[in-house]
């Protein structure tokens, strides 16, 4: 049985009829056309479906639309401002950190749950969280200089978002 | 892949998560999720209802009293090992969950879930598809095992984290059911079963861990041999406790049996002796017996028995504080 819920995803709020077996993963590509949120291997063990939830990084391949009732969700598409990027997708970009770009999303709202927590984080503290966000091109190297090199920019910014 | 149909439930109380349990025989708890919805999706696990914790207030708490510490069921992984306190008391508690699958699984997964994660088998954690080519298991309503030829009961094998700490730190669990709250040792509710792994009874849920506080005097440490050093279950775990003084000592293993195992024979042989270089190997030796690995991995047994002796050694060695390799 469908039931009416409220999610606050990108700090919008939706009502959407959803059935209790739909995971956040597909409410938001497949009902709010969110598609910088991947599906990769469906089953929680790649992170490329990594979304923000309470700015902790959930998998919503393995998360109910709702379970995520109640909390703010965020995705790839709700960091930048307009044409304004956000640092961490600068740093990306700036890095070359992005091949194929699958994975791409899933790391940088990984990168953003370690700044929520540490502003400096260390290369080290870096791969091991992100160990979870895989990245077949293997373009790893390049993920930790752009994560390392966005916490220094954003260390000594006044940017409300990363505080 | 879709997750199988199901009716969802949000009690509001342990109580009433409890009845509602009871009363729908094949319903499954939800904390994390992160083992359950896997399992569903793979379309081995098919509860007709699911019922969530998460909107039960307080069973996320971790809480040191006068008895010790204090876990709710839903405290997550991540949860333990930020806890300042708790990973200076508890080193090994805090390795054990710091181990556990990626840091999102750590975020969003449950001390109460890890301990009641399903049984895993080589030909059980796959998709419907690709078990499809082969009879159903037992584990799987079928009657043959694909991993022991003739045998009658599942060799599914547990690979949780947490347990073989909390069993060497004697760790009760308290369950809550119809009849109000009991409690046993965390060993105890491990079957032994690989079909059921789990001693609880309809309508029992696990709402808290008690550590005892005599077992924080002791030390204890953990290590976990995995293919990648993040997402994997462990190929073995082997954890390690040392009172103070008297020189008792304790051993757990996972992922060598269908459940987590104490080295009994083992601890005997190390109780008040010093752990000396050959006596960690003999007792590692003598460990190694207590694990009955089967192969529904992609590890053979030998190979499983053999690096558990590593491990084991590995974190005696630690947490008496020696070189570790």
């Amino acid at each position: 049985m469908k039931t009416l819920i409220t999610l606050n995803v990108n700090n919008e709020i939706h009502e959407i009829l959803v059935a209790p077996n739909q995971t956040l993963l597909e409410i938001l590509r497949d009902r709010l056309a969110l598609t910088g949120t991947k599906k990769g291997c469906d089953a929680g063990a790649c992170g490329a479906c990594t979304v923000l939830v309470d700015g902790e990084p959930y998998l919503s391949c393995i998360l109910l639309a709702v379970d995520a009732v109640g909390k703010r969700i965020t995705t790839i598409e709700g960091l930048s401002r307009g044409q304004m990027l956000h640092p961490l997708q600068q740093a990306f970009i700036d890095h070359g950190a992005a091949q194929c770009g699958f994975c791409t999303p899933g790391m940088i709202l990984t990168a953003q749950s370690i700044l929520n927590d540490e502003k400096t984080p260390t290369a080290e503290g870096i791969r091991k969280k992100m160990a979870g966000n895989l990245c077949r091109c293997g373009g790893y190297n390049k993920v930790v200089e752009a994560v390392l090199s966005a916490a220094e920019k954003t260390a000594a910014t006044s940017d409300p978002r990363l505080k | 892949m879709m997750l199988p149909k199901f009716a969802y439930r949000e009690p509001e109380t342990i109580q009433a998560a409890s009845a509602l349990l009871a009363s729908v025989s094949d319903a499954r708890i939800l904390s994390g999720g992160t083992d359950l919805l896997v399992n569903m999706k793979n379309g081995f696990v098919t509860p007709s209802a699911v019922i969530n914790l998460k909107r039960i207030p307080g069973l996320n708490a971790i809480r040191f009293d006068k008895d010790g510490l204090n876990i709710g069921p839903l405290a997550t992984l991540k949860s333990l090992y930020t806890n300042p306190e708790l990973t200076a008391k508890l080193p090994g508690l805090a390795a054990a969950a710091a181990s556990v699958g990626s840091y999102h699984h750590q975020v969003m997964g449950t001390v109460g879930g890890n301990l009641c994660q399903e049984n895993r088998c080589f030909f059980l954690n796959q998709s419907s598809w690709w078990r499809s080519s082969r009879p159903a298991c037992l584990k799987t309503g079928g009657d043959i095992c694909h991993v022991v030829k003739n045998s009658t009961s599942c060799f599914a094998c547990y690979h949780g984290d947490l347990a073989p700490v909390l069993m060497v730190l004697e760790a009760e669990v308290h369950l809550t059911g119809g009849c109000g709250v009991r409690s046993c040792l965390v060993e105890k509710l491990f079957s032994g079963q690989g079909q059921i792994p789990l001693t609880l009874q309809p309508g029992e849920i696990v709402s808290g861990i008690t550590i005892p506080g005599k077992s924080m005097t002791g030390r204890c440490g953990y290590h976990k041999l995995s293919d990648r050093g993040s997402i994997d279950f462990p190929i073995i775990g082997a954890a390690f406790w040392a009172s103070g003084e008297d020189r008792t000592y304790r051993i757990c293993l996972t992922a060598v049996d269908r459940k987590p195992v104490r080295a009994e024979h083992a601890e005997a042989f190390l109780a008040g002796r010093d752990l000396d270089e050959g006596v960690i190997r003999q007792a590692a030796a003598l460990a190694a017996k207590a694990a009955h690995p089967v192969s529904n991995t992609a590890y053979s047994p030998a190979y499983k028995k053999l690096v558990l002796q590593q491990a084991l050694a590995r974190v005696m060695r630690q947490v008496m504080g020696g070189p570790q390799s």
